[in-house]
Parts: C-alpha cells; structure tokens; sequence
C-alpha cells in the first residue's frame, strides 16, 4: 500500500463502523468507569455477596466447602460467647459516649475562648492522632503499668494501685480512655471549626438582652453546632460497634473475656476455630444491626446539607 | 477578619471577678489537657534514652537521669527498619496510584461526562459506604485467598480503589471546577484523558493532597489487616513488623522498645508539625462539612 492512499482510505472506512452517535459520545466516560466498576465489584460487592453465601456453608480451605443450611446461625446462637460479646460491645460504646464524646465538645468550647495560644492548643490535642496505633499499645502498655506512672501519681495520691489493664472492671474503661486520649483531636477541629463560624454578634445580642455565660453557650453555642454533634455521635457509635483491633492488641479479649467485642468474636471465630461460615454469619448479622445505623447517619447528613 | 475580638464572653465579661476566675480556671483545664497530650510524646523518646533499670523503676522518671543514646543505635538493628519502611512507602505508592486512577477517573466521569445511566452506576458506588467493613471482614479475606492474592501487595492495592468515601470526595470537588474549562478542552480537541491529567488533576490538587494524607496514615498505621494478607518480612509495613517483633515479643527490653517506637512515631509527628497549617486547612475539606 503506498502512503499517499492510506489517509483518505482509512477515512472512507471508519466511517460506515461507527457505533450509534450515542454511545461514541460516551465511550470514554464509560472507559473511565470501567476499572472502578471491576474493583468495586471484585472488592466490595463479591465479599459482600460471598458473605452472605459463605454464612449457609461449612468453608474448608482444603476439602471445599459443604452446604449446611441454617447451622451456622444455630451454632451461633447457643453460643454464649455471643452474649457476652455483645453486652461488652455495647457497654464499649456507652464508655466511648461517657468518657470521650463530651471531651471534644468541651475543649473546642474552651480553646475558642482562648485569646492567646489558640493554635498551639489545637495542634496538642490533634498531635496523637498522628501516632501509630502500634505506638499507642506499647506505649500505654507502660503508662498502665502496675508500677507505671499514671499509678505513681495515684499511689502519692494516697489510693491504691489500679491494675487498669488486668483488672475486670477496669480493662474496657482503660481502652477508652486511651482511645479517647488518641482520637478526641480529630473532633475537636471540626467543632472547632463550627464554633468559631458562629457570628459574633449573635453572643453581642444576647449580651445586650442580659443573657448569662452559660445561656450564651446553651442558647447559642449549642444550638449552632448541634448537626456536627450529632453527625459525630452517629459516627462514633459506628465506629465504636465495630471495634476490636485495640481490645485484640493490648488484652486478646481478656482478661477473661471482658474486652472481647462482638468483631473480635468474629475474627476469633474465623482465625483461632478455622470457622469461616460461623464468622461469616456472624457478620451478616452485625450487618442487619448496623446497616439500620448507617441509614439513620445518611439520612441526618442529607438533612444537614438541605 | 477579627474573630478573637470577642468570643461567648465579652471584654466586658472578663471584667467580673467570678467570670475572670472561671476564665482562668478553663485556661488551667485546657493546659492540663496539652500536658497530658504532649507528656506521652516526650516520654516515648525519652524512655528511649535511658537505661533499663531507669525504665523499670518506681516511680517512674520523666527527663532520663544519663542520656544513652547508643540504645537508638541498638535498636536501628533490632529489626529490618529500612526494609519495613521501604513496604509501607510501597504500599502507600501503590494505593495513591490506584486512587488516582481508579476512583480519580471514576469521579471524573460521574461528574464531567454525563454518561447514561449515571445514577445507577453512582448507587452501585455509594450504596457500599452502608455496609460497615468489619461485617464483610472475613469473606474479604477468604475472597482475597480465592483470588490468590495471598502474600502479595496487590492485595492491598487493588482494593485501594475500591473506596466510596473518596470517590464522594473528588466528584463533589470536580462538581466545583467550572464546566467551561472542559468544554472549551474539547473544543480545542484535547481527549478526555488529557481533560483529566491536563485541567482537572491540576486543579484538584488540594483534595488530592487531602487524599494522601489519608491514604498515607492509613498505610502508616494499619497493621492488623496487613498482618493477616501478608506473611513474610519482605513484605510487612512498618505497623505490622512492630507490633509482630516488638509490642507482641515479652523479652525485649523496655528503652530499646521505646527507641524503636519513637523512630516510627517521629517521622509523622515531624512532617505533621511542619506542614500543618496545610493539613488541618486539607483535614477539613475532607472533613465534614461544618
């Protein structure tokens, strides 16, 4: 073929081939979409479908799997394990919302009243958010200790040691509080923020109208951040009944099964008793409880943008 | 702007004897509250300086009595470190490229190209962000197994893509870019890829970096799940080597303990420090929206 006919010749040609104008036209959003499609499904939906499969059949890695029927759901409901993993689970989330949901709130309220330093502040309190949670268990591995120093204080207190991490009644109270200590900073910027967004000549009306300091922060204050408050407790309470790498690092879910959450049940179940359909319909049933969470959170973040 | 001129309290507040009482007293919560934040950071590295015995007595020191810092050389070679750091950058390279491209591309045309079906696709997208990822944990990792990604980084990096909460990220901030730009590209002839890398991707720089920072965190700090797809020392991050070699290992010294946690904890909390006026102002484009 000569190089002088090519051109128009593959012009003549290509014409006629043309797919439909409409799908010509969106062909590349379509190429643009296609390995986001793939991954969401080989990555997402697949385990998310298989889940569901794998919670009706005995999985074996070697001999391959067996239908069982609804086994593993009976086999999970005699389980009192499974009792007991709940009642901690929501007891962890009680303790999340006790000790560390009003900690944020409080120190964004205080931190925006500061004349001085305010920065400074701020970065302090986000400053272990940016520690590796590997970090944080040797580390707070010692501050627990026995003999650590949060017992040195307490002894020269005149009270007696506290063994945070062995003892029953404290172990879950000592993980939220140094899950607390971590991660209260990321909240407390975006009430931060949200405080200090509030037009000042709202707390100048209220001033003139003789309401007091507290009136000021409980009429108005409040009030203009009463979305992020609740977005933030949804979330925390999403967050907090799914948790377990904490209760599986520092404890295992001792001491005697007092930190053992409803996820570190499942993982137990799949990693330590090789029992993946049990874990798998453990899971579809954390599922039917938290997808209705997740709903509500969307639902209050939609009205929010409105 | 003069936003600290006045904040709930007025000038005229600070006047009173009880409110200036109550003031200081929240000063004082508020410093207590920075020492207990900047006290466990200290002593990670200070712990680390001394000796054992000083570790391991009662009560315990803050400032190290003789300054050892020979331990940090000790504990440079406790473990592979530079091969562990070298995994975690690795993964953290992989999992920023599939976000770009993946989700970068994907966002791109929910947004800009408005292609059929739009809607239907978007769901399958969005819907996945309702389903909490420890409910699907254990068929994950059997599905991973059943693809034979076991041991690989590909099982971190291709499931990278997979993430809804970014996806929402950059298309609400490509919905910002002005329609215009894109379509005077095209009428200059650029194609749709050039689109993409030559007018959005510069101009989406900012969520982008936002992106990062989280991709970046989430490849520092993650350890568990790593720790279950991955089985061999030439392909752990960081996270995963300390708690396997160091917190998980009972006859380890405490200060070398300690030298090796405030390696790893350093690096961020520097870069956090000096860039953070950057971070914060990206945390809350990423953030929710106030």
């Amino acid at each position: 073929m000569s190089q002088s006919s090519t051109v128009p010749i593959r012009s003549l040609d290509t014409q006629p081939k043309k797919p439909p104008a409409k799908w010509r036209k969106h062909i590349w959003g379509y190429l643009f979409l296609l390995p986001a499609v793939a991954i969401f499904f080989t990555f997402l939906w697949m385990p998310i479908g298989k889940g569901i499969i794998f919670s009706f059949y005995h999985i074996d890695f070697v001999k391959g799997d067996t239908f069982v029927g609804w086994d593993n759901y009976e086999k999970v409901f005699k389980d009192p394990e499974v009792m007991v993993s709940v009642k901690n689970t929501l007891y962890y989330m009680l303790l999340g919302v006790l000790i560390g949901f009003w900690v944020p709130i409080l120190f964004a309220i205080a931190i925006s009243e500061m004349r001085r330093f305010q920065g400074f502040a701020r970065i302090a309190a986000y400053l272990p958010y940016v520690v590796p949670f590997v970090v944080l268990y040797g580390l707070w591995r010692w501050l627990y200790d026995p003999v650590g120093p949060i017992n040195a204080v307490i002894t020269k207190l005149g009270i007696d040691p506290v063994l945070f991490l062995t003892d029953k009644a404290w172990s879950m109270i000592s993980i939220v509080i140094m899950e607390t200590w971590q991660s209260f900073g990321s909240a407390l910027l975006i009430y931060l923020a949200a405080v200090l967004s509030i037009p000042r000549d709202w707390y100048e009306a209220a001033e003139i109208d003789g309401a007091g300091i507290w009136q000021r922060i409980r009429h108005i204050t409040l009030p203009a951040i009463k979305n992020q408050i609740v977005l933030l407790f949804l979330l925390q309470l999403i967050a907090t009944s799914q948790g377990f790498q904490t209760q599986y690092a520092l404890l295992d879910g001792g001491p005697n099964n007092a930190t053992l959450t409803y996820a570190l049940l499942v993982v137990r179940y799949a990693f330590t008793r090789q029992d993946y359909g049990s874990a798998s319909a453990l899971g579809v049933l954390m599922f039917l409880v938290l997808g209705l969470l997740a709903v509500v959170q969307y639902r209050m973040s939609n009205k929010k943008e409105a | 702007m003069k936003t600290h001129d006045r904040g709930i309290l007025s000038s005229y507040d600070l006047k009173k004897p009880s409110t200036k009482i109550f003031y200081f007293l929240m000063i004082i919560v508020v410093l207590v509250m920075v020492c207990t934040m900047l006290y466990p950071m200290f002593v990670i590295f200070f712990n680390g300086l001394k000796l054992n015995t000083e570790v391991n007595s009662f009560p315990p020191t803050f400032l190290p009595s003789e300054v050892h810092f020979e331990n940090y050389q000790k504990a440079w070679g406790y473990i592979k470190l530079p091969l562990f750091a070298r995994n975690t950058l690795f993964i953290f390279a992989g999992n920023m490229v599939m976000t770009v491209l993946v989700v970068g591309f994907a966002s791109f045309s929910l947004s800009r190209m408005n292609v059929p079906y739009k809607k239907v696709i978007q769901y399958f997208f969005l819907l996945t962000l309702f389903i909490p990822p420890t409910t699907y944990i254990i068929p994950n990792f059997v599905n991973l197994r059943d693809l034979g990604l076991m041991n690989s980084f590909w099982a971190l990096w291709l499931p990278a893509g997979a993430n809804a909460f970014f996806l929402l990220l950059l298309k609400s901030f490509f919905d910002g870019i002005n329609m215009e730009m894109f379509e005077s590209g095209r009428i200059d002839g650029a194609s749709e890829p050039r689109l993409f890398f030559q007018i959005a991707f510069p101009l989406s720089v900012p969520i982008f970096a936002t992106l990062a920072i989280f991709v970046f965190s989430s490849a520092w700090n993650d350890w568990y799940w790593p720790s279950l797809i991955l089985s061999s020392d030439d392909k752990y991050p960081l996270a995963t080597a300390i708690y396997k070699y160091v917190i998980n290992v009972r006859r380890l010294d405490l200060n070398l303990r300690f030298a090796i946690l405030s390696m790893i904890t350093f690096p961020p909390v520097i870069v956090f420090l000096i860039f953070q006026k950057y971070i914060v102002r990206g945390l809350h484009l990423g953030g929710v929206k106030g």
